[in-house]
């Protein structure tokens, strides 16, 4: 049953889509940063779940492993660890003006967008790698790793030594200084 | 399969809030999770558009762009530690060195 199987492959997208929608939303409006944070991780995993329905098995892992297991509990140990005040909890404040002018210039733009795809799509690439032949080539996380080692190998290493760089950076400007100035 | 139009919407709405928020909220942490939002949506651009034109070179780039954004978070997370320890405050109104 064809039809059935549609029928469900969208009723998962628009459900996945309504609560992203919604949890961004919290996330946006939340007036303490820690109901903010936890929306956000719920968010993130919504949205890996979108990318294993895109059958991108990789990145949704990734997205999983990194993103809700690493960044956001960063956030969250620094949020905890700032212990902020209720008075810095302000809300949103901005004027109708501002928030009028980004509403109009985001849905041109949304628009703008959408009929920029609605064409042809050729141009933005050899489309050689249908689901089909990815999974004749071994499946989805050996293409990927395929490319990423070996079309993709500089900027691979390139990532590795920005990582480096954001750990000493991180350290650098985090710690306390040492020495105190002496004229204060 | 889902048309691919419908996740460009979909990261546009998330795009959006991100950027309300990155923009209208007074507290740098929150700024600094908005810019999550905006990346994650390009993030579903990247993914959406790559398998609906038969390419992996998106999800790869959605790899960098994750790896980026650990940086960011990291770089970031540390100077409002240490914004925080000299001025006592993360309030991006009190903030306002630069500002002019």
């Amino acid at each position: 049953m064809p039809d059935f199987s549609i029928l469900i492959t969208h009723g998962v997208f628009h459900l996945f889509a309504a609560l992203i929608t919604l949890c961004s939303l919290m996330v946006v409006v939340s007036k303490h940063p820690v109901k903010s944070a936890v929306f956000l991780v719920v968010d993130l995993f919504l949205l890996a779940g979108l990318y294993a329905s895109l059958d991108s098995h990789f990145v949704a892992a990734i997205q999983v492993l990194v993103y809700a297991g690493a960044i956001l509990v960063l956030f969250l140990f620094v949020i905890m660890l700032l212990n902020l005040q209720p008075e810095e909890l302000k809300g949103l404040k901005f004027s109708a003006v501002e928030a009028g002018t980004l509403v109009i210039s985001l849905i041109g733009f949304l628009i703008t967008i959408v009929t920029a795809f609605k064409g042809d799509q050729t141009g933005l690439g050899d489309g050689s790698l249908d689901p089909a032949a990815i999974e004749t080539a071994g499946g989805n996380t050996y293409v990927v790793a395929m490319k990423l080692l070996t079309n993709y190998i500089w900027p691979f290493e390139l990532a590795s030594i920005l990582i480096l760089m954001a750990i000493v950076a991180a350290i650098v400007i985090a710690k306390k200084d040492q020495k105190k100035p002496a004229a204060q | 399969m889902v048309p691919v139009d419908f996740y460009f919407v979909l990261a546009c709405l998330i795009f959006s809030l991100g950027l309300f928020g990155a923009l209208f909220r007074r507290n740098l942490i929150m700024v600094l999770m908005s810019i999550e939002l905006m990346l994650n949506a390009v993030n579903l651009v990247f993914v959406a558009a790559g398998r609906a034109i038969g390419n992996v070179d998106g999800q790869v780039m959605v790899l960098f762009v994750i790896t980026v954004a650990a940086c960011e978070a990291a770089v970031g997370l540390a100077m409002v530690i240490a914004l925080f320890r000299k001025y006592g405050t993360i309030n991006t109104d009190i903030l306002r060195l630069l500002r002019g």
